[in-house]
């Protein structure tokens, strides 16, 4: 696989919340990941986790109680210092596309799909003349497989399906080299998933069919098959941090994920072995000292009353190949300016060993 | 955590339209505030006849002695105003809280029951909305006595329509509701579901709108009396100082008629402002900003 | 057990979603109801539940057939059923608190007096910590949120719960948990299970017995729009 080029790249990412009585909520704190064109990176983790609070902050969309630190590149631009002038004409639709949560809400009830799209062209490609107009939207249109004979519908008489295609469309019209999909496949079932997830994945493999490197996708979901089917690498977010980072074979494949918790997740689904994690996550205003995960895990040690750095899989605390003065971690990496971010990472004080290195 | 939290710098977002917002709702509170206290503290506290006539001093512009001039009969338009102001209010508020409490219980009624008593309700609803409210607030006037009841009811008659649609709108998109479903699985009866589930909802709507509506029956109320089927002449209402003073307009005496307008539009766009900022407050929407 | 005959039913008589469906819940039975999105079985659910009255059909509790819905049917008709919707912040009072909203049913049926001890336990059963239970819906997690409706459908101890799309908004590890919960309170009382969703290895490993929604439901009734 040739190097692809990073489209965004997040480092240090916190977001907090300010709320009345001076309480702070650590909403997400420290993320660093990259994702490359022509990859999908999936964000997995239970709702209240985090996640959809980092698609806020890339696009610029938080509340007024919210702080944020870090930067988050795209291109040259951090996104967590643009003023809003700048995400408003030049970031959200031009460079970001957002593939939201419910499409039949983010349509407006009122206009039918084609009259949306065709204002959509016309903001974001500057395209004019009826006839120019139009073309451009049936292309946008059929771009994401959405019916021309359906264009003349309001959002109401579509399908879930339908929704979610016009809703991608709009998100594609501008050409964006990133695309968010936030929980993108919530209420559809699976054979809707599975078809919505198959036209994302096409999207970022190649947007003309001219085998370009394609678009970067950010999908947030709490959806492991969704995962599964469409991602290239899986960051697992737990308490407002990325607890692992790691390849989607490996982490659905044989060696499996290495966090307890990724194990745990991976463990609840009905076909395997169907055992929930004991417990609840932590209140991201009163995270616990230490590992966040601890009180849950059956692992657990004295060591996990530090919080544990999110470290290169290759260079774990407890793997037999440290080589003694112990490795730096990719977060004291990251802050030296001195690597990018691995492509696979842990934030655990005893992560699990493939049985074969450990043999 | 505590090395890496020193070396974070951290970044707000988005105030500047919060600050607009609480200049807006203290500029409005200021000044709701202040025409509570004036009708409220000034009477008593000045203790002077609003009635007093000085037929020496009638007509005068406004000057140091009289801020507002005088009127027709020499009486001091300042007070005059006050006093207007508070029967205004008295009636404004009197006819808010009646026409909310009229309407919501049946809006209440009408979506809680649904089918045919919703069906009647309704069109009870339209047939009175289709009559001018201003001809049916003449009517019911016309049938009393002037004074300061009569008012009231004529203006709570014609305006609980708007709140029995409002809450019976809201009460039938919350009846679809899967948490009233789940009350009803959970054995609670009509009058429970209604109660303690549909009516705290509504709650905050209705009384939004009963606030939206003391200026509304405050103008209502001064229609009335301008046209000279409210308030008896003699007691000082915003209508009736309009009203009396229409004549000297002509002659080129603004006073008399700029301040008691004055009066009934500062206050009503001020508890306007307020119950728009509150309508923010309580919109659902905002809430769900702030959700992780 | 639960019977249902040739429910048809819909909210516009001329194009009922629920067409001639029949479906039988034996007691102490799980059946599994899977369909696309769209296609009526959330109907059928509220229908099963006494919540939404079919326009044609039998439905039998018990071999005794029911004639009344919602608020009209008997109360001890009402509450043997226990209900639990696919969105909990649809399903949750945004004015009670946790522990209200479980204890509801027992103040709306007068058994007051049993609500602290009883919410004590079920939020035990539920996993839910005292903390929370103080919490309005707007301050919890959804899938905090839904174990208190589990809660709270479970409080009166139904002889028949339906589960509608109960764990697709929720996280695996969370879904586990809830029915996980479920099992438990099926295997201390024996009560039958409706469960409706969309995912069939979810439901297969749930139930002892999974239909399809194109098996029960008459061919030619509202094909779901593409």
């Amino acid at each position: 696989m040739t190097q692809r080029p990073v489209v965004l790249s997040v480092r240090g990412l916190s977001v907090r919340f300010r709320m009345p009585g001076g309480r702070v909520v650590a909403a997400v704190t420290d993320a660093h990941f990259d994702v490359a064109a022509g990859e999908c990176l999936a964000l997995i983790g239970e709702s209240g986790c985090g996640k959809s609070v980092l698609a806020s902050a890339l696009l610029g969309l938080l509340p007024a109680n919210a702080q944020t630190a870090g930067e988050a590149r795209l291109g040259d631009l951090d996104l967590l210092t643009a003023d809003e002038r700048t995400l408003a004409r030049t970031v959200r639709g031009r460079r970001i596309g957002l593939v939201p949560q419910s499409p039949a809400a983010h349509l407006t009830p009122v206009r039918t799909v084609r009259a949306q799209l065709a204002e959509t062209v016309a903001a974001l490609t500057g395209v004019r003349g009826r006839d120019a107009l139009d073309t451009a939207t049936r292309a946008a249109a059929a771009r994401a497989a959405f019916p021309e004979d359906h264009l003349d519908r309001h959002p109401h008489e579509l399908s879930g399906g339908l929704a979610q295609r016009a809703a991608t469309a709009l998100a594609l019209v501008g050409d964006a080299s990133l695309l968010v999909a936030d929980e993108p496949t919530t209420g559809l079932d699976r054979d809707l998933v599975d078809r919505t997830v198959e036209e994302l994945r096409r999207h970022v493999d190649a947007p003309d069919g001219t085998g370009a490197p394609g678009r970067a996708l950010l999908m947030i979901t709490h959806d492991l098959e969704a995962a599964e089917r469409i991602a290239d690498r899986i960051a697992v977010m737990y308490a407002g941090r990325i607890v692992e980072l790691t390849d989607a074979d490996t982490f659905f494949g044989s060696p499996g994920p290495r966090h307890p918790y990724s194990r745990g997740l991976l463990q609840a689904l009905p076909d395997r072995a169907f055992t929930p994690i004991p417990g609840m996550p932590p209140e991201l205003g009163a995270l616990p000292d230490g590992c966040a995960f601890a009180a849950r895990c059956a692992w657990a040690t004295d060591a996990c009353g530090a919080v544990p750095e999110l470290t290169a899989a290759a260079a774990c605390a407890t793997a037999p190949v440290t080589t003694g003065g112990g490795l730096p971690t990719a977060a004291e990496a990251l802050r030296t300016g001195a690597a990018p971010p691995p492509a696979a990472a842990v934030a655990c004080h005893h992560p699990h060993m493939p049985e074969d290195i450990r043999a | 955590m505590a090395e890496a939290a020193i070396e974070r710098t951290w970044r707000s977002h988005g105030t500047r339209r919060r600050s607009t917002r609480t200049l807006r709702v203290r500029t409005s509170g200021a000044l709701v505030a202040l025409t509570v206290l004036a009708v409220l503290l000034v009477p008593p506290i000045v203790q002077l006849d609003q009635q007093a006539v000085d037929l020496a001093a009638k007509l005068q512009p406004p000057s140091w002695e009289h801020p507002f001039g005088t009127d027709d009969v020499g009486r001091d338009l300042l007070l005059r105003c006050v006093y207007g102001l508070r029967v205004s209010l008295l009636v404004g508020v009197a006819a808010a809280l009646t026409a909310t409490i009229v309407g919501t219980a049946v809006g209440a009624l009408a979506g809680a029951l649904g089918g045919w008593a919703d069906r009647a309700v309704m069109r009870l609803v339209d047939t009175f909305s289709s009559v001018p409210h201003l001809l049916l607030g003449i009517f019911v006037v016309a049938m009393f006595r002037p004074g300061v009841w009569p008012v009231v009811v004529s203006v709570a008659l014609t305006h609980w329509l708007s709140t029995a649609r409002i809450v019976r709108a809201e009460v039938l998109s919350l009846r679809a509701r899967p948490y009233i479903d789940a009350a009803v699985s959970g054995g609670a009866s009509r009058w429970r579901v209604t109660v303690r589930h549909l009516l705290p909802a509504v709650a905050p709507q209705a009384a939004l709108a009963a606030v939206l509506m003391v200026p509304h029956a405050m103008w209502h109320e001064s229609a009335l009396s301008f046209l000279g089927l409210g308030l008896p002449a003699h007691t000082a209402s915003l209508g009736t100082l309009i009203q009396s003073a229409r004549g000297s307009l002509l002659a080129g005496q603004w006073w008399p008629t700029l301040f008691p307008g004055l009066f009934i539009i500062i206050p009503t766009l001020a508890l306007a402002g307020l119950a728009g900022a509150w309508r923010e407050r309580i919109n659902p929407r905002r809430r769900s900003e702030l959700m992780l | 057990m639960l019977e249902l005959r040739a429910i048809t039913a819909g909210y516009d008589r001329r194009t009922p979603v629920v067409r001639d469906v029949s479906l039988t819940v034996e007691p102490g039975e799980a059946v599994g109801l899977l369909g696309p999105s769209g296609c009526g079985k959330s109907t059928l659910a509220r229908v099963a539940a006494l919540l939404h009255r079919p326009d044609s059909g039998t439905l039998l509790l018990d071999g005794a057939p029911v004639r009344h819905w919602r608020h009209r049917a008997p109360r001890e008709v009402r509450t043997a059923f226990g209900v639990v919707f696919q969105q909990p912040r649809l399903s949750a009072d945004p004015r009670l608190r946790l522990d209200d909203l479980i204890a509801e049913p027992l103040r709306a049926t007068g058994r007051r007096e049993e609500a602290p001890d009883r919410v004590a336990e079920l939020a035990a059963t539920v996993g839910l910590t005292p903390d929370l239970l103080g919490r309005r819906p707007h301050e919890v997690s959804d899938g905090q949120l839904q174990r208190a409706c589990l809660a709270r459908a479970l409080v009166l101890r139904p002889r028949l719960l339906v589960c509608d799309e109960m764990t697709s908004m929720l996280d695996a590890s969370t879904a586990a948990a809830l029915v996980a919960v479920v099992e438990d309170y099926r295997r201390s009382t024996g009560a039958g299970l409706l469960a409706v969703g969309h995912d069939r290895t979810l439901l297969r490993r749930w139930c002892d017995r999974t239909v399809h929604w194109d098996d029960i439901a008459r061919a030619g009734g509202p094909n779901p729009r593409v």
